[in-house]
């Protein structure tokens, strides 16, 4: 296993759309077993391939306290959503900032799982708002993009400083 | 996503505080981050920071060399955390650094993984050394900022430091029994039944202390209004007001309508207008007359504005529970002590004797009106009350004795922690 470099806000390759995977092979589950890793290591409970400069329709999650649940979607669709929730919501590639968000409360999502068998999942609490966060990674949008001009400019510029100082070092 | 554990969350929620939003709403923002085990350990350690905050920032300036950077400061909050729970919970020291530590990346500040170990390590090794110097100031020891601390000295020189120590006690779960439908005895024969242990007050008939939090939705007679959650301080609001069958009863400042269902509960044939500037608030006024089966008019409103449909009526009694700096109930809202300044009370006191003068033409003669505060100043207390009178021939005090607390020049006074109570202020006046 290998850990991968995430990519951060406001890189420009983070707003790619991803490509559906094709065929679930072996190096399809290399990639999901490192991502896992990174993003145990960040530590996050959510990570798109996008995010590791893969533009594959790939995500993993895990949600649970003793990371013992990891979930692998590939070619992730929300087939149903309803309801409204808002959340605090932080990204691994925009690492500090959390932000309030409001998504849909309850969703219905189909994908593969890693084998490459048809799965659907539905929930309507943290998993529902992790899940469309990562979906949306895969569309090329951020959680910042669901704030105003004036918030997304001063996080981009304290994530632009960030980075210079880290050159710095 | 990133991954929020408690720790993290914590200091994200002091940090909202600080920044001037409640307690109680910061906590919302995160709650649906966190999984149960993790949002009750947020809480806990969220209102505990809060409760110690004074105590604990004065540890940390002597921990710290020279302060963090403004854009740093969620750091300096997480160094609080970390102090809370090395002093005041039974987290074992290793877990309560390490998870602490951790929480650095979490919030996007890696750089201050080893600042923050070293800060916590250097306490745990110097803690009593460190402890001696910072209680040397009451206001460290007590975890008072300096003016309430100032104030509360002048107001209350023989009780000062048990009100302050009542302040960092945690506040019982209080219930109101509806004594129209049950009685306190029924209620805690029930009550045992579900395994919740409750005690009877001695100082009031409607009240009962439960032995352990527990969430309302497991009482059994809650959602059929047997019982409403409210401190027993306050339920002598609506015993005071003594409506009468009839009665056209102004309840300005409703929200959240604890003492609204009261009145109804003691008097259902009494005409209950209940008022709140805050149209949210007042939905949870119009959830609990529903749970209870009761009715009143309903109205948004500014009760210092001489407008509106409520005023196109005179009542018999007007029941004033004013906003005030809340200095009576901080064991139960500790970020009070966080977000209150030294100059709100004097703007406080100006407004609650706006909302009098407003009220006052409406109370018919012979009516009654209830001054009520969760307040401990006498700007906001007596002193507001005497120059009330003194501005009007036709007010005059009635005479309030109850089995807690004490006389005031006008008025009666409990302090926080009396019989378990929190601290409340209340003036009866009549108009002539």
């Amino acid at each position: 296993m290998a850990k991968l470099e995430i990519l951060h806000f406001p890189d420009a390759r983070l707003r790619n759309s991803a490509l559906p995977v094709e065929v679930v092979d072996e190096s399809i589950q290399t990639l999901l077993d490192d991502m896992l890793e990174t993003m145990y290591e960040a530590p996050g409970i959510g990570l798109a391939a996008i995010q590791v400069n893969v533009a594959k329709r790939i995500i993993v999650i895990d949600i649970s306290e003793d990371h013992d649940q990891p979930l692998c979607l590939i070619n992730p669709e929300i087939i149903e959503r309803d309801g409204e929730e808002s959340c605090e919501e932080g990204c691994l590639s925009v690492p500090g900032v959390f932000e309030t968000v409001t998504r849909a409360e309850h969703i219905r999502v189909r994908a593969l799982d890693r084998d490459g068998n048809a799965i659907e999942i539905e929930d309507d609490g943290l998993l529902a708002v992790c899940i469309q966060h990562e979906i949306d990674h895969l569309d090329g949008k951020l959680f910042v993009d669901y704030l105003s001009n004036l918030k997304r400019q001063r996080i981009r510029k304290k994530m632009e400083k960030k980075s210079r100082q880290a050159v710095v070092i | 996503m990133a991954a929020l554990d408690s720790r993290a969350a914590s200091a994200m929620v002091i940090q909202q505080v600080l920044q001037g939003r409640n307690l109680e709403s910061a906590m919302q923002s995160v709650a649906d981050r966190l999984q149960e085990k993790e949002r009750a350990l947020t809480a806990e350690i969220s209102y505990g920071v809060c409760r110690w905050y004074f105590q604990l920032d004065a540890l940390l300036k002597l921990l710290l060399d020279k302060p963090l950077k403004s854009s740093q400061r969620v750091i300096h909050t997480l160094m609080l955390v970390g102090l809370y729970q090395l002093l005041h919970t039974r987290i074992p020291a290793h877990a309560a650094v390490s998870e602490t530590v951790a929480a650095t990346r979490m919030l996007g500040k890696g750089w201050a993984k080893s600042l923050t170990n070293a800060v916590l390590r250097r306490f745990l090794r110097e803690q009593q050394s460190l402890l001696q110097q910072s209680d040397s100031s009451d206001a460290a020891q007590l975890a008072m900022p300096q003016w309430l601390l100032q104030r509360l000295q002048q107001a209350w020189p023989g009780e000062w430091r048990r009100i302050a120590e009542s302040y960092l006690q945690r506040p019982p779960m209080t219930l109101r029994v509806n004594c129209s439908k049950t009685s306190v005895e029924a209620a805690i024969t029930e009550l045992a039944a579900a395994g919740v242990t409750a005690h009877a007050f001695a100082q009031i008939d409607s009240a009962l202390m439960l032995e352990k939090a527990a969430a309302v939705e497991l009482l059994p007679g809650f959602s059929a209004g047997y019982l409403s959650v409210q401190d027993a301080g306050a339920q002598f609001a609506a015993m005071l007001l003594d409506a009468q069958p009839g009665d056209e009863v102004l309840d300005a400042c409703a929200a959240p309508g604890g003492k609204t269902t009261h009145i109804l509960e003691l008097q259902p044939d009494a005409n209950v207008t209940a008022m709140d500037v805050d149209a949210g608030r007042l939905q949870r006024v119009e959830e609990n007359l529903q749970r209870l089966g009761q009715q009143a008019r309903l109205t948004t409103g500014d009760v210092s504005l001489q407008q509106g449909e409520w005023r196109d009526r005179s009542y018999e009694r007007i029941l004033l529970d004013v906003p005030c700096s809340a200095t009576g109930v901080i064991r139960r809202h500790p970020d009070i002590k966080l977000l209150r300044k030294a100059g709100d009370v004097d703007s406080l006191a100006e407004r609650q004797q706006q909302i009098l003068e407003s009220v006052w033409p409406l109370l018919k003669p012979g009516g009654v009106l209830l001054y009520v505060t969760c307040s401990l100043l006498p700007e906001e207390n007596q002193q507001q009350m005497e120059a009330f009178l003194a501005r009007h021939e036709d007010a005059k005090e009635q005479a309030i004795a109850l089995a807690v607390g004490r006389k005031q020049s006008v008025g009666w006074q409990i302090l926080p922690g009396e019989s378990h109570m929190d601290g409340f202020y209340y003036a009866l006046i009549e108009k002539g």
